[in-house]
């Protein structure tokens, strides 16, 4: 591999690069071909990179998965492939329509709302009207008030009725849409139990040379090579794994960079 | 009570994460749905879901049913006659063919 910052130029299987200004996360950006201050000119990292690819004190490592991954990187595949193929076809054949109804609730809601504070203006008015019939009075003002109120009534009665039919309708909408979600909640499922099975079988494969590596990684070996430190068990897992593109390393577990490469049978970068 | 129901996986985690870390509000767990107490703190912790995962989460309100105040006399003397009946293998339909008890699609046009 061939590093690049600042004019300094680095070439080599196992590098060393502590004097540059640079960090492991710039090392593995470079590496996984995102923006970054360090050019590196190495193979392509596969999905095995993103897993063990970067290993460092305190990094997150879900040590079956990665295993899973360590075996495809081999050539091994799982027998339940092309059912999960399959069932992510019909998945992505799949659509769902937005359900939502909230539009035509809070409608039905503000119609709703308007309409009572009319039908209080109204009765209001009429206790008005009469009030002042039974002074003796003639309240043709209050009377063309309240003319003009019910009026008005009748018309957010009719618009209230409207909001109400359209949210039944909106209602009915989404129970239908939900049929294409249900429908994909049961496919996700299915592909959760698959991918679970194929783990399981992939990881079976390659757990002999897995224990076997956690036993030769430098440093005190856990008596369950399942319940490793995340260093310990993604250095593991980088030995059995087939890593072509350079691993960065920010731990001391090894003599010099050169060691760690061998032994991990792969291009190394440390820090 | 709020009647929620999930349509995909990640909905149905902060679900049961919900239900797990608010027990005092949870009426009754089923799967991927849930009875919630009819309180604020019911509705808050419904509409939070509906917030996060939108589409995938449906809210009902439900309530308790009184079939005395609600349901027709006939329909619960059918659904009781019914359930009594003397060949478990009749359908419902066939029945109530020749006796007082409603027939299915006349129940199915009639709201409660």
């Amino acid at each position: 591999m061939k590093i690049t910052h600042d004019g300094t130029v680095l070439r080599g299987r196992a590098l060393d690069v502590r004097d540059l200004d640079v960090s492991g996360r710039d090392v593995v950006a470079a590496v996984r071909g995102a923006a970054s201050p360090v050019a590196i000119d190495a193979p392509t990292p596969g999905a095995i990179h993103e897993r063990v690819g970067y290993v460092r004190p305190g990094m997150g490592l879900s040590t079956r998965t990665a295993l899973a991954v360590a075996a495809r990187s081999l050539g091994h595949s799982a027998p339940q492939d092309d059912e999960i193929a399959a069932v992510e076809v019909k998945l992505s054949a799949l659509s769902c329509p937005s359900v939502s109804t909230r539009a035509a609730r809070k409608a039905a809601s503000d119609r709703g709302t308007e309409t009572e504070r009319v039908r209080e203006r109204v009765a209001e008015l009429r206790g008005r009207v009469q009030a002042a019939r039974e002074r003796g009075e003639e309240p043709a003002e209050l009377e063309a008030e309240l003319a003009t109120a019910v009026r008005e009534l009748s018309e957010v009665e009719t618009a209230a009725a409207a909001a109400r039919e359209t949210l039944v309708a909106a209602r009915e909408d989404a129970r239908e849409a939900r049929d294409a979600r249900e429908r994909r909640m049961r496919l996700e499922d299915r592909r959760a139990n698959l991918e679970r099975a194929a783990r399981a079988q992939l990881v079976e494969r390659v757990d002999g040379a897995y224990a076997d590596a956690v036993t030769a990684v430098p440093g005190p070996t856990p008596a369950d090579p399942f319940k490793a430190d995340p260093v310990t068990a993604a250095l593991a897992i980088g030995r059995v794994a087939d890593l072509a593109a350079p691993v960065v390393l920010e731990c001391d577990r090894f003599e010099s960079e050169g060691a760690a490469a061998s032994w991990l049978d792969a291009p190394v970068v440390r820090l | 009570m709020l009647l929620v129901v999930t349509y995909s996986r990640a909905a149905r985690r902060t679900l049961r994460n919900a239900c797990k870390t608010h027990e005092e509000t949870v009426v009754r767990r089923f799967g991927r749905a849930a009875l919630l107490a009819d309180t604020e703190f019911g509705a808050f912790l419904a509409l939070r879901l509906r917030a996060v995962h939108g589409s995938d989460v449906q809210i009902e309100r439900t309530r308790p049913l009184n079939e005395f105040e609600a349901v027709p006399e006939p329909v619960r003397e059918a659904a009781d006659a019914y359930a009594d009946r003397d060949h478990p293998s009749t359908p419902y339909a066939k029945f109530a063919v020749g006796t007082d008890h409603p027939d299915p699609e006349s129940m199915k046009a009639r709201d409660l």
